[in-house]
């Protein structure tokens, strides 16, 4: 197992990692009409790392061509998908080019990429194959209570469901070591899959680990974020996808 | 006989035919296929002789034949419904995978990873 080579370790440049490690790691950014955000977000993950992919989930503005003039290499979905699939897109794309590590990260600017390092170390010191980005652990933070009520019904649930005990069950920042990545096969296309991965992840016994993560709400990134009203769709989409698994 | 059940009798044989033919061809299902038949000709048989729904009624506890035919009715809707919704799902399934191939084909490469010679899978 690959042990952690994050430069912090070694005293140079904190934050920053070993460039065996930035050859091999891919972040994938599903995106669905996110012309107002992708271009920056690329921008500023492509300072820092060599391989982004941007899965344009069939976005009827500039998306995929803003994604590609910031850097990043853009899967374009024909048609509108859903997250779930865009992941599984992207996912699956970074395994065909090599990535031994794979990094979800959402299109919407919340995610500071300086918490990626501290996300993927779990997952480079060989301590989990999985690291699911929390915003409830110690040290993590930037929840609007607005969102804390929703997000802690989602836990809630996890816990009822998938039997889980996770502190935060739908953050789009992951990282998985390729072992990982190449065992998880998502098939609700839609927003269900937050919650089917974790049942994939759980049923594959691979070990997991929730890392704090701080997450910039914006004025832009709550206009995009889930409403309260899409729980009920997730949750009847997560549990017809399970009867008919 | 009256009008209705000549004209219902004709409209029955026309899709036991279809049915048989399709059996005979080796088109969709063998159990599907007898399923359908079976199920035309017990129409059939409620067409020619409607007490028979009343039998089958009273033995079941309901009161009325016509009954029967709704309540089998509101079933047999219902379970087409569920039937086309696994149908449309495997559907999907498909078409999310199809999409996902052609955009996996289809990666547009930065223009500083297509100069540096970079593969596509």
């Amino acid at each position: 197992m690959a042990e952690a080579k994050t430069e912090s370790d070694t005293g140079s440049h904190p934050g920053q990692l070993d460039p065996a490690v930035l050859r091999d790691l891919w972040i994938v950014i599903p995106a669905f009409n996110e012309q107002g955000k992708i271009g920056e977000v690329v921008a500023e993950l492509r300072e820092r790392y060599a391989n982004v992919v941007v899965v344009d989930d069939g976005s009827s503005d500039a998306t995929g061509a803003r994604a590609l003039r910031a850097g990043a290499v853009v899967l374009r979905h024909s048609l509108n998908r859903g997250q779930g699939a865009a992941l599984q897109t992207g996912l699956r794309y970074g395994l065909l080019r090599g990535a031994r590590y794979l990094v979800t990260f959402d299109a919407d600017g919340q995610h500071p990429v300086e918490t990626l390092p501290r996300l993927l170390l779990p997952v480079l010191k060989g301590e989990a194959e999985i690291a699911l980005g929390s915003r409830f652990l110690p040290g993590a933070g930037g929840i609007p209570r607005s969102r804390r009520l929703l997000l802690g019904g989602a836990v809630v649930f996890t816990r009822l469901f998938s039997g889980v005990r996770l502190t935060d069950a739908h953050n789009g920042l992951r990282a998985f070591s390729r072992r990982a990545a190449a065992g998880i096969d998502i098939q609700l296309d839609r927003m269900a899959h937050a919650s089917e991965l974790i049942d994939q992840i759980w049923k594959s016994g691979l070990a997991f680990t929730e890392v704090p993560v701080e997450v910039r709400y914006t004025e832009y990134s709550r206009a995009k974020g889930q409403r309260a009203s899409a729980a009920i769709r997730i949750v009847f989409e997560y549990l017809v996808g399970r009867v008919l698994r | 006989m009256n009008a209705f059940q000549i004209l219902g009798l004709v409209v029955i044989a026309m899709l036991i035919a279809t049915s048989l033919i399709n059996l005979i061809r080796g088109r969709g299902r063998i159990s599907i296929s007898f399923l359908w038949l079976s199920l035309w000709c017990l129409g059939a048989v409620a067409l020619v002789w409607p007490d028979s729904t009343l039998l089958v009624a009273r033995s079941l506890g309901i009161k009325r034949g016509a009954d029967l035919v709704f309540y089998s009715n509101v079933f047999a809707t219902l379970g087409g419904f569920f039937f086309i919704y696994l149908r449309q799902r495997r559907v999907e399934r498909q078409l999310t995978l199809l999409v996902r191939e052609m955009a996996i084909a289809q990666a547009a490469l930065p223009e500083e990873s297509e100069a540096s010679g970079r593969a596509a899978p």
